[in-house]
């Protein structure tokens, strides 16, 4: 009867907390229900896994100097086009191909983003190190590769160090 | 005239007060004087049905005939009223409208929900003062054959807006959906968000337009992070332009996704989880494998949920309203199962 049902509701809902919402039952194939929001996708970003070599080829990009911090450069290797970026002097490697339609993702802009809070707030996160792709905007985490609009996206990454004679070192 | 064999839960169903049933006697006593001076007054959107609203076939308004007439006629298990009191919120005087809105949900459960119990009843509030329609939510909301607050898809404010919070937590709070139906458009501002119609029938076919805008701005701002548990139900506003929706809505959030950072998921996942569409004026497309499709593209098995609008006269009949090759576990999810998930029905 109607009764129980929505008695029976209430009581198991009594707190209505984000963990006991739809996350696990939405047939949406999480395991779950933080992985079902967006929260999973800046721990990955928050979390970087160190990139894993494929190829096991080093290439000299550069003279560390040719790229100021917040700058970049773009080469080509090996049949891969790659955005190198100076990040607060560290450097860093992406993939130049964004998943999406296919464009030259880091043509785009380097910013910061806000992360996922409270209804209202907003939290500048990852500063310095989104790229926005130029042509639809889709943010990507240049350190990690996560792309920040759900949960699987991810650009390939490259380990980036810089050798004794001040060259950047790329490891694909 | 065989009923199917499957169970239905009609999601609008309209009564109406009459000689027999009048709401009167249900109104406040210190607004009586209020309202006999016609301080109940609304505005109307000057489009007029040429044939009036009601089938000219319709019984008498009785709840006894008419669950025999519809629900019993069809295997109707539960059937959701939507009564007049629906558009409350267009009346002037703000507080002769929480009155009113009173004497219509009081009604219902004296004539309606005593007489049989699979009539459900939708809470009628005034939408222009959230605090006292919190009050209206919890003070009738208890009553098991309540399964949600109603209001119309006109308003001063998109449905996402935050002064409506205190209606949302009183919805989450008892368990009640939060819907909307359309009919009042047009009365306080252009029906389109352009300018005003010049027939019934154009009226009649944009009015789709003010639930998109409302489905964008629960999801936008945040109304399902704030409340989870918060079920919405848009009624008899076609579902055609649901999967435009889902798909335009994802497509801008990967892009936009950091101007509305509260938002944790795609639009079309809150969309499944939390909006729900009824069937009613069904989309007679030109072939059954396109409405077919449809429901694919919207996930009808969990948003679509099935109402005829009896005694409308746009009325859909259950035994004809789908296509017979219909996979029969989406015509069980659209004909009861959805709508016994949102309302918390045993089935």
């Amino acid at each position: 009867m109607a009764l129980s049902a929505k008695t029976l509701y209430l009581a198991v809902n009594a707190m209505n907390t984000k963990e006991n919402i739809s996350g696990l039952n939405n047939g949406f194939g999480v395991e779950s229900a933080h992985e079902a929001t967006l929260d999973y996708a800046f721990d990955v970003a928050n979390h970087p896994q160190p990139p894993i070599a494929k190829r096991g080829k080093k290439i000299v990009a550069c003279a560390a100097n040719e790229i100021p911090v917040g700058g970049k450069l773009i080469i080509e290797s090996d049949n891969l086009s790659i955005g190198i970026f100076n990040i607060n002097g560290k450097f860093y490697a992406i993939k130049n191909l964004c998943p999406h339609a296919g464009a030259e993702l880091c043509e785009g802009h380097i910013q910061t983003t806000h992360r996922p809070g409270e209804v209202g707030e907003f939290h500048p996160a990852l500063e310095g190190r989104v790229l926005r792709c130029p042509w639809h905007g889709w943010e990507f985490d240049i350190v990690s590769g996560k792309g920040l609009y759900d949960r699987n996206s991810r650009v390939a990454t490259y380990k980036t160090e810089v050798d004794e004679e001040g060259n950047v070192v790329v490891l694909l | 005239m065989a009923k199917l064999d499957i169970p239905m839960i009609d999601c609008d169903i309209h009564p109406f007060a009459t000689d027999e049933f009048p709401i009167a006697p249900h109104i406040p006593e210190n607004f009586r004087q209020a309202v006999a001076q016609g301080q109940s007054s609304q505005p109307g959107h000057g489009y007029q049905n040429p044939f009036g609203v009601n089938r000219r076939d319709m019984p008498r308004v009785h709840p006894e005939i008419w669950a025999k007439e519809h629900f019993d006629r069809y295997g109707i298990i539960y059937g959701v009223l939507q009564p007049p009191g629906l558009s409350i919120s267009l009346t002037q005087n703000i507080d002769v409208g929480c009155a009113v809105a009173k004497a219509w949900n009081d009604w219902q459960i004296e004539h309606w929900l005593a007489a049989d119990k699979r009539y459900l009843g939708s809470i009628c509030v005034n939408m222009n003062d959230p605090t006292q329609a919190a009050a209206e939510i919890r003070r009738v909301g208890g009553h098991p054959q309540f399964v949600q607050v109603i209001t119309t898809g006109e308003s001063t404010q998109l449905y996402g807006n935050r002064s409506y919070y205190p209606i949302y937590e009183a919805c989450a709070e008892l368990g009640l959906a939060f819907a909307m139906h359309p009919g009042s458009e047009g009365s306080r501002t252009p029906s389109t968000p352009v300018g005003m119609p010049s027939s019934y029938f154009e009226w009649h076919s944009t009015l789709p337009l003010t639930f998109m805008a409302h489905c964008a701005s629960l999801i936008c701002e945040g109304v399902f992070e704030k409340f989870p548990a918060l079920k919405v139900l848009l009624v008899e506003g076609g579902f055609g332009w649901l999967p435009h929706l889902m798909w335009r809505m994802d497509k801008d959030f990967k892009s936009l996704r950091s101007t509305t950072p509260w938002l944790k998921r795609l639009p079309s996942e809150y969309i499944q989880d939390h909006i729900r569409v009824t069937t009613q004026p069904i989309e007679e497309t030109e072939t059954s494998e396109q409405l077919i499709q449809l429901f694919g593209m919207m996930h009808a098995e969990k948003t679509l949920c099935f109402a005829s609008d009896f005694p409308h006269c746009d009325f859909d009949n259950p035994r004809r309203v789908f296509p017979s090759r219909m996979d029969e576990q989406l015509k069980e999810r659209i004909f009861y199962r959805n709508a016994a998930e949102v309302y918390h029905l045993e089935v």
